[in-house]
């Protein structure tokens, strides 16, 4: 066989999807895939001893692109100025163009910093439909990594309407498939099932089984029909939900209403830090992280991202109108945007700063840590501060080290607010989590709950060669910061902190089959809706390749195979 | 090149000529005369095609005047931009594939750059950069604006088929058999234009003077927040409680008309949407950002973190919203070359200056400099893509033809690789 090959001598593999029993041993590399060792000697011998050899991480929610994090990047002007107001200076390695940002940095920014970090796939979960063209402009622009996206639907007039009205499922679904055909998305979220429709005829709360003032549908009826359809399409990742009532507290009895709903349908609920709030104690306020934990860890069909908090400024960015608006009169510093979008969704950036002597921010710190130690699978838990809008991704080797190092988290845990300190259960937790599992909750789980296993998230033969090779060191934080090796199929892309290539990443996406006849009524739609044509709104694998990511990588997912 | 018979070049064709991007006219050749026609389309379009014939142009590059290579003129415009210690890109319109380019050639020069309208722009981001908005799409106020206020006077001039596309007349929307429609200020012509859409079906109209802008958008914030508004005229205070009571209120503003201070009133309106918002809906659209300007700043926020009027410079990244303005950079001769961008018509020209002046543009721009490269129309003679007015929805554009002309992406990375590194 021809091709470059590359071997990994002597570190210590954790590559959960084979064992989670990490071995000692050499790792293959020929081209742009891991091989079983050759006969021959390597072209390229990197001495791993003493370091961990992971799959490339995957984050799965991260706000990396479009219409809301542009308006991000607009309304703060400060992140991209060092504190004293001076600029930030240009990079020094050439292979860098210029871009800059802390919680809303540029693309260029966010994929050299995922790939510094040991990152090779990041996913942005809230694409609109109608902005479904510019969200992939901005992936495309983020180099190196690949990417996806997950639509939004659920508070789209049309699928309102339809339910309400009644129509067939069959045709819901059908609408469904084209969208996700037209937008080249990964998969569909849902952000405030309805309720992001409802702000727009002034409703200002929906509860789980409460109308929408208009379609007289309910969040339970949209979740279970967006769930049933995803099935029925073979979407391999199922359905994405940003439950209701965000950041409420007491919202636990919506996000387990949410559970009720799916009537054992898969699905993903994301950020549930957000969404595991009790009202019990002093200021109505508590942590719901044990009942979360347990609603988890008794149905098989759900999986979650956490969405941990970090302290400091970060902006919030988010498709759930309804409570961006409700939450923009704590916005620090105070300004926001909102805004209603072309019958599809909406928006809100709202700026915040997260604060360790804050009774509720001290509290949703706890809760965060609290999920990720109390849910018992961790195939079923994903690493996420849902960036930023809990903290920029570049905390993820902080978090990471409070997951694994219990004497660093109590130490952490002392700074925060002293009655949260005092009475929060994750001071009797002593869970600290391996290397393993934290392998498995930032590639391996990730890989499988979007479908992308068969490549990604894992050092089997076969697979992608994407690859971070960490140095082991008992400071986890400083470990994850700063892998010394890098490679994004096959090539390598970061060495020790440092950009060494550029490669395009690829998008990943998924193509599932509908009756066609569901254009007319679309076409229809789009007429009186005063949208864009039909034909201009979908995006072809043309498009998508050369004029949204500069050449990169087609990805399209297999299907579910057991679809109807 | 002539045409042998009438045909339709485009069908549909997407128009990136207005802030619309309408998408549902066809192009067609004329055979007697090698123009373009379009129907369906509105006058801007019409106008905007006649500066095309329906066959590529023949022009080539030009360096002092003297016709010349494509390879001579890039390499004449690297030598200008290599001796310039302080470029300013000025005009920038073009789409997301030029506006990529731009950036990585900004980079290597250490450019400013502004766009044409530089000003109106700069107004909308700093008021956005200083207290936020709330907006609106298109379909939002066609399916749901039962009250539509425009200031000052109406969009028509650069959105000549707004009221069109956002539903106004058009009685099958269910949310909205019945709107109406206030215009603050406007112009005799404008008063005329409002008068013909209180005669579509469903539709009332009112105008009502501006008179000082920063008063009447003082009294109007005061008036809908229920605060004092001693002196308030009879004609605000109703349109207040009009605001009060729609459903979904939707104010239509235009930057680039607010004049110097503008943002004073850009801001004031979106605290009167805010305000509103607080018991019912209400959203502001602010329409500008054409001939590419709002596309190519979205594409530098995105690329960078920073939007237009930035610049990489010794100390690092610099945004400068009030420096770094073109009008103000040449009048204090803070830079020493122009590099103008203008893909879609030859009438955004450079402003008249001594400086070593690049002109990569439409064929038919009467001003080229010391080096004039013409290139292809996104749209016209190529691919592309822009923003639509609400900065939410990119369309895809179309050529009519396969160009002759360069890209202006092409010719931007031509340039870059002739820089030394």
């Amino acid at each position: 066989m021809s091709g470059k090959t590359t071997r990994l001598r002597g570190g210590r593999i954790v590559d959960p999807m084979a064992s989670m029993d990490s071995t000692v041993r050499d790792l293959w590399i020929r081209d742009s895939h891991v091989i079983e060792a050759p006969v021959e000697p390597p072209d390229t011998d990197i001495d791993a001893s003493g370091c961990v050899v992971m799959a490339g991480g995957i984050d799965m929610h991260t706000h990396i692109g479009g219409g809301k994090v542009n308006l991000s990047r607009l309304l703060l002007p400060e992140d991209h100025r060092r504190p004293d107001g001076s600029p930030i200076a240009l990079p020094t390695n050439p292979l860098e163009l210029a871009s800059c940002g802390g919680c809303a940095p540029g693309t260029l920014h966010t994929g050299y910093r995922y790939v510094e970090m040991g990152y090779t796939a990041a996913f942005e979960p809230a694409m609109v439909p109608a902005n479904a063209r510019h969200a992939h402009m901005e992936m495309g622009d983020t180099p190196i990594v690949d990417h996806g996206a997950y639509v939004m639907l659920g508070n789209d007039e049309l699928f309102l309407q339809m339910l309400a009205e009644g129509q067939d499922f069959e045709r819901i679904r059908d609408y469904m498939g084209w969208t996700i055909r037209a937008t080249k998305a990964m998969g569909v979220k849902v952000v405030n099932p309805g309720g992001i429709s409802a702000f727009k005829f002034n409703q200002r709360k929906l509860d789980v089984d409460e109308q929408h003032v208009h379609w007289r549908v309910t969040p339970r009826q949209v979740v279970h029909t967006l769930a049933r359809a995803l099935r029925e399409l073979g979407v391999p990742h199922p359905l994405h939900i940003h439950g209701s009532n965000l950041g409420v507290a007491g919202n636990i009895k919506s996000t387990l209403e949410t559970i009720e709903a799916l009537e054992g349908l898969p699905a993903h609920l994301t950020h549930i830090q957000f969404h595991s709030y009790g009202t019990e104690g002093p200021k109505k306020f508590s942590s719901a992280a044990a009942q979360l934990a347990e609603a988890v860890n008794a149905n098989a069909n759900v999986s979650i991202d956490v969405g941990q908090i970090m302290f400091g400024q970060t902006v919030t960015a988010s498709g759930d109108t309804m409570r961006q608006h409700a939450n923009s009169g704590i916005a620090s510093p105070r300004k926001w945007i909102g805004a209603d979008i072309e019958c599809d969704a909406g928006c809100g950036v709202v700026p915040f700063r997260y604060r360790e002597s804050s009774y509720v921010n001290a509290l949703q710190w706890a809760i965060g840590l609290e999920i990720f130690l109390m849910v018992k699978d961790p195939w079923r838990v994903a690493l996420t501060t849902d960036h930023p809008n809990g903290g920029p991704f570049t905390s993820y080797p902080h978090l990471i080290r409070l997951l694994m190092d219990r004497s660093f988290r109590n130490e952490q845990l002392q700074r925060i607010h002293p009655d949260v300190a005092a009475n929060c259960a994750l001071a009797s937790i002593e869970r600290e989590l391996s290397l393993e599992e934290i392998a498995v909750m930032t590639r391996a789980a990730p890989a499988r709950l979007l479908g992308i296993a068969g490549e990604r998230g894992h050092l089997g033969t076969g697979a992608a060669a994407d690859i971070a090779v960490y140095r082991e060191e008992a400071d986890f934080e400083a470990m994850f910061t700063t892998p010394e090796y890098v490679f994004k199929d096959g090539t390598l892309v970061a060495r020790a902190g440092r950009i060494t290539a550029v490669t395009p990443g690829g998008t990943h996406f998924v193509e599932p089959e509908y009756d066609r006849g569901i254009e007319k009524l679309l076409r229809h739609h789009f007429d009186t809706q005063g949208m864009v044509g039909l034909d201009s709104f979908a995006i072809s694998h043309d498009e998508l390749c050369t004029c949204c990511n500069h050449g990169g990588r087609l990805l399209p997912a297999a299907l579910f195979e057991g679809r109807s | 090149m002539t045409v042998a018979a009438d045909h339709v070049l485009a069908d549909p064709w997407t128009c990136p000529f207005c802030l619309l991007l309408c998408d549902g006219a066809a192009v067609r050749a004329e055979a007697a005369t090698g123009a373009l026609s379009v129907e369906g389309a509105c006058d801007c379009a019409r106008r905007a095609l006649a500066a095309f014939r329906a066959t590529p142009s023949a022009a080539t590059p030009e360096v002092d005047g003297r016709s010349t290579t494509l390879d001579e003129a890039v390499a004449a415009a690297a030598v200008l931009l290599r001796a310039s210690r302080q470029p300013l890109f000025g005009g920038l319109g073009t789409d997301v594939a030029g506006a990529r380019a731009l950036y990585r050639l900004a980079l290597a020069t250490g450019a400013i750059c502004d766009a044409a309208g530089g000003e109106a722009l700069s107004q909308s981001l700093r008021t956005l950069q200083d207290r936020g908005q709330f907006t609106a799409t298109l379909a939002e106020v066609r399916t749901r604006a039962d009250l539509i206020v425009c200031l000052p006077g109406l969009p028509l001039a650069q959105a000549p088929d707004f009221f069109e596309r956002a539903g106004v007349g058009d009685t099958t929307l269910p949310l909205v058999p019945q709107r109406h429609l206030v215009m603050l200020g406007g112009d005799a012509d404008e008063q005329a234009a409002l008068a013909a859409l209180g005669r579509r079906p469903g539709v009332t109209v009112e105008a009502l003077p501006l008179g000082d802008p920063f008063e009447t958008v003082a009294l109007l914030s005061a008036l809908v927040a229920g605060r004092a508004a001693s002196g308030a005229p009879e004609a605000l205070k109703a349109l207040a409680q009009r605001l009060r009571a729609a459903r979904y209120a939707v104010i239509v503003g235009e930057p680039s008309r607010l004049g110097p201070q503008g943002a004073l009133l850009i801001e004031g309106i979106n605290r009167v949407v805010g305000e509103l918002n607080r018991s019912t809906r209400a959203a502001a659209l602010w329409l500008g950002g054409g001939n590419g300007a709002g596309t190519v700043n979205q594409v530098f926020t995105w690329l960078s973190g920073l939007p237009l009027r930035s610049r990489a410079g010794p100390l690092g990244l610099e945004h400068e919203p009030l420096c770094h303005g073109a009008d103000r950079l040449l009048a204090d001769r803070a830079v020493d070359s122009l590099l103008w961008v203008s893909c879609f018509t030859p009438d955004s020209v450079p402003p008249e200056t001594d400086l070593p002046l690049i002109v990569l543009g439409h064929p038919d721009l009467p001003t080229r400099g010391r080096v004039f490269i013409p290139v292809s129309t996104p749209g016209i003679g190529s691919r592309g893509h822009l923003f639509r007015a609400d900065g939410v929805v990119m369309l895809p554009l179309f050529p009519i033809y396969a160009d002759t002309l360069p890209t202006l992406q092409d010719v931007l990375g031509r340039i870059t690789e002739a820089l030394p590194s």
